[in-house]
């Protein structure tokens, strides 16, 4: 073994936690949970370096098998969570995970409005296009006229299209992986970490136990990794085309990416040429200027 | 307390509170203790509108239902205020040609009322000066009547005007005609004012909203979110519109859910962070109490409150929130609940609250009120020394840091509660701020012991945190002088009123009037109204021959929650809640009622067992 590789292994065990994995055999979880570690390492971040947010969902039962400063909150929350956190301390990579139940339906203001602010955050899409903690019910992804649980004959509601919505929002990076390639998920997270904006990464995972519609088969069939094939992320009408008809071939990879375009923080004039972030600076303010007006 | 009183009134966005201001000011720097108060309804411009100025030579902080002076800027003005009037009270009207109907022709000889038309479009077009100008014009005029000196005004308005040179000439015209004007029927009016007291003109002049806004940024806010809302969005602007001085972040959110959320993730990652809504939008910021109270992430909310349910009466005042307040959100869980008064306490609690949510870890309610958040005080220049930033277990010192375990966060033998906090990107051991029921490192554990235990552990910091926190406050009428802090032992009263919020403003001026303030009454004031301490209530109550108590609200909340915390029973209440504040002479009367069955403070003893506070099961 390489001295190099020695030690990313090494690196990738301070991130090792003890608490046993409760995710269903074949889960698309596993996937993402790995391709996760193996990007911070690849960054060269630690555990005390990251803030890993995470909402509510099968994902979200990944919070305790992971190390790291992490939060675990309330179903359709983390974006803007995830955001404050960011906002209030720059020099820390912030990283959202929620599923496509929270931030399609319960959240989905909060996805519109993370990506119109264009937080420097990186919000990861856990998407297997169904409701699994709560047993299998169908989210707005899940296909319509599927049966699930509560609808039996067949989802009635039109299917979201949530590339649509995304490129409707003048994302700044959008990404696909799938769960059964942590090599390209490895590759996208990285990417996404390092982003300027706001990273929303669309991850198609594997259900096994309710979907079985979109399965790891069917996805393994259809997917590949469109930057490989030639795809220049900087051209947004190839990006729109490839990330909204996913009809026969699935295009994953970084599907489009700008760096030319300011994140919300950076637009603050107020925080222009502070070296500081908010934590630091959390003392007794003189407000005495502010009180000359008032007399 | 000698008191004067001007109102103006008229359409929404006609300028009533340019004339008030102009004159609350003024007033003010020439060494009278003012206090405005604005009714508006929830509309941008039309609709029935007035802002009021209570005057005197002592710290006034209440409003009277009539006025000395009532200022007119439309027909509407006159058709729905003429009642408002005092005895020999002034009109001052602009419509030309207005024609009284009879009721208030009889109105105006029954109380010998002054009536003046000030022939406003004349005198402007004469200037050739927009209809704006009235503001000024009207303002002059006033000001006139009031004896006070025309250069103080000039010297006012020009501040405004100071970089418009046009415009400044323009409004020195305006002053003197309408300084100058004389009613050829009424002749030189004028409304007495007692002598002034000078340390009033180096006083501030500060809405409630403002002074919040002062005591945020005092204590180290620094990430602001809101979503616009009555009567929380006033604290938003004084807050967003000096962000280039206090560099700041400031987001204007798309929802109150998310508001609360940037501020619990700006909270968790270290900084001081501050979100404020009305009771409709906390609603919505419930669930995430109760999150930041399960991660223990400490978290400041104003809740700014009007009538209610529902949309309720926007843009008016009440107490109706206690309840929200104190037991809003799923699951049981220790927060703190604080009350701001007037535009003093609204600057010394914020520190007080962040202080509060760090050192305990949990979160913090500052209720305030419409009638706060928007009525103007006179208030002595803010000890700026005063204030301390505590951030209780808060570890950050390098050293420190690296001994930490990631069971440390959560410790559930914690004796406190309260376990040691880092911040995320400390070099140290990591640990998950967990929703779920959680071990000490934040790892998701549902068995029997770890939920009791950890249950038990955030339970504690109430009991911590109640032995903390500071009994309510009594004032006392004193033998005929200003009222006292505290009461002796042995004291009896007469009777004790008890209350909180921006009752205590009204109730503090009625207990200086001069038919009350030889008579020996009480008023105890709760700042802290979670967790409820009664201690003090207690001993003071059985030495009170009666009490009552003053809410604006209709169940009498926080009666309810004193009887649920301690049993005692206060059956004597003043209610309000018609989105009016408490008025001084309503209030005066009410309260007058109540010991003119008792001759004075001296042939009255505290052991009338009859009328004491009654209690449940006849303990007392």
């Amino acid at each position: 073994m390489s001295k190099s590789r020695e030690s990313a292994a090494l690196r990738l065990a301070e991130y090792h936690s003890q608490t046993k994995c409760t995710w269903c055999d074949g889960c698309g979880d596993y996937g993402i949970w790995t391709a996760v570690r193996y990007a911070l390492v690849e960054l060269n971040l630690r555990p005390s370096q990251v803030c890993l947010c995470y909402d509510v969902g099968c994902h979200g039962n990944g919070s305790d098998k992971i190390q790291g400063y992490r939060f675990h909150g309330l179903h359709g929350r983390v974006i803007p969570f995830a955001a404050g956190a960011k906002l209030a301390n720059m020099k820390l990579p912030v990283i959202a995970f929620g599923g496509d139940g929270a931030t399609f339906s319960e959240g989905v203001g909060h996805l519109v409005h993370g990506l119109r602010s264009n937080y420097p955050i990186t919000f990861v899409l856990h998407n297997n296009a169904n409701y699994g903690l709560t047993t299998g019910q169908a989210t707005s992804l899940t296909w319509q006229d599927q049966p699930m649980n509560t609808s039996p004959n067949g989802v009635p509601e039109r299917t979201l299209a949530s590339m649509d919505l995304i490129f409707s929002l003048e994302p700044t990076f959008v990404a696909r992986g799938f769960s059964g390639d942590i090599k390209l998920m490895t590759r996208i997270l990285k990417e996404a970490i390092q982003h300027r904006g706001f990273a929303f990464v669309d991850m198609l995972q594997a259900c096994p136990t309710y979907n079985h519609f979109a399965t790891h088969k069917y996805l393994l069939e259809r997917y590949f990794d469109a930057n490989a094939n030639g795809h220049d992320p900087g051209d947004l009408q190839q990006a729109k085309a490839l990330a909204c008809g996913s009809q026969d071939r699935i295009a994953c990879g970084i599907l489009y990416q700008r760096e030319d375009i300011a994140d919300f923080y950076e637009r603050l004039d107020p925080r222009r040429g502070l070296k500081t972030t908010c934590a630091e600076e959390v003392r007794k303010y003189d407000v005495s200027e502010y009180l000359q007006e008032l007399m | 307390m000698p008191r004067t009183s001007v109102k103006i009134v008229g359409a929404s966005g006609q300028g009533i509170n340019s004339i008030g201001a102009i004159i609350a000011k003024g007033l003010k720097r020439s060494g009278y203790g003012v206090f405005g108060y604005r009714e508006y309804p929830s509309l941008i411009k039309g609709g029935h509108a007035s802002y009021q100025i209570d005057v005197s030579n002592e710290r006034v902080r209440s409003s009277e239902t009539i006025v000395d002076v009532l200022v007119a800027l439309d027909h509407h003005g006159l058709e729905l205020n003429m009642e408002d009037l005092k005895e020999s009270g002034i009109l001052v009207h602009v419509t030309p040609g207005w024609h009284f109907p009879n009721h208030h022709q009889e109105l105006i000889e029954q109380r010998a009322l002054r009536v003046v038309h000030v022939p406003v479009s004349d005198v402007l077009s004469r200037l050739n000066a927009k209809p704006i100008r009235s503001n000024t014009l009207l303002s002059a005029f006033v000001w006139s009547m009031f004896g006070q000196d025309v250069e103080a005004l000039k010297a006012l308005v020009a501040e405004r005007f100071a970089t418009k040179k046009a415009l400044l000439e323009l409004n020195m015209r305006c002053i003197d005609e309408g300084y100058s004007l004389v009613d050829h029927r009424e002749g030189k009016l004028s409304v007495a004012l007692p002598p002034p007291d000078r340390r009033f003109s180096s006083d501030l002049l500060v809405t409630g909203s403002q002074a919040m806004g002062l005591g945020a940024i005092h204590a180290g806010v620094r990430l602001y979110a809101g979503y616009p809302i009555t009567p929380s969005s006033p604290l938003l602007e004084f807050i967003a519109d000096r962000q280039n001085e206090t560099h700041m972040v400031v987001k204007q959110a798309e929802d109150e859910i998310t508001a609360a959320q940037l501020v619990s993730g700006a909270m968790y990652m270290g900084t001081r962070a501050l979100t404020a809504t009305a009771g409709v939008g906390f609603d919505l910021m419930s669930e995430t109490l109760s999150l930041n109270a399960m991660v223990e992430n400490p978290i400041v909310l104003v809740l700014a409150q009007r009538p209610g349910p529902a949309t309720g009466l926007p843009t008016w005042t009440a107490q109706g929130n206690l309840f929200q307040a104190t037991t809003s959100s799923h699951g049981e869980f220790a927060h703190c609940v604080l009350a701001v008064s007037d535009g003093q306490d609204a600057f010394d609690l914020m520190p007080l609250a962040f202080n509060l949510a760090e050192e305990y870890q949990l979160p913090v309610i500052v209720l305030t009120e419409k009638q706060i958040a928007e009525a103007l005080y006179t208030q002595a220049p803010y000890d700026l020394d005063k204030a301390e930033i505590r951030r209780g277990r808060l570890v950050t010192d390098p050293e420190e840091l690296k001994v930490l375990n990631s069971s440390d966060r959560y410790d559930p033998l914690a004796a406190t509660g309260v376990s040691s906090r880092w911040l995320p990107g400390s070099d140290a051991a990591t640990y998950c701020a967990q929703a779920d029921e959680h071990d000490a490192t934040g790892t998701v554990d549902e068995t029997s012991g770890n939920a009791k235990a950890q249950v038990d552990k955030r339970m504690r910091k109430l009991q911590s945190l109640t032995a903390a926190l500071p009994e309510p406050r009594v004032t006392v009428t004193a033998h005929g002088k200003s009222l006292a802090d505290g009461t002796d032992e042995d004291d009896a009263l007469e009777l004790l009123l008890v209350g909180w919020g921006s009752s205590r403003s009204v109730i503090e001026d009625v207990l200086r009037s001069d038919s009350l303030r030889s008579r020996r009454i009480g008023y105890l004031h709760y700042t802290y109204l979670w967790p409820l301490r009664t201690q003090r209530l207690e001993a003071v109550a059985a030495r009170a021959k009666r009490l009552v108590l003053v809410e604006q609200n209709c169940q009498g909340q926080l009666g309810m929650l004193i009887r649920m915390q301690c049993g005692l029973e206060i059956p004597d209440t003043i209610l309000k809640y018609d989105g009016r504040p408490f008025f001084y002479d309503e209030l005066l009367a009410q309260v007058e009622e109540r010991v003119s069955a008792w001759p004075d403070a001296a042939s009255t003893s505290g052991n009338d067992e009859s009328s004491r506070a009654l209690r449940p099961g006849g303990v007392s």
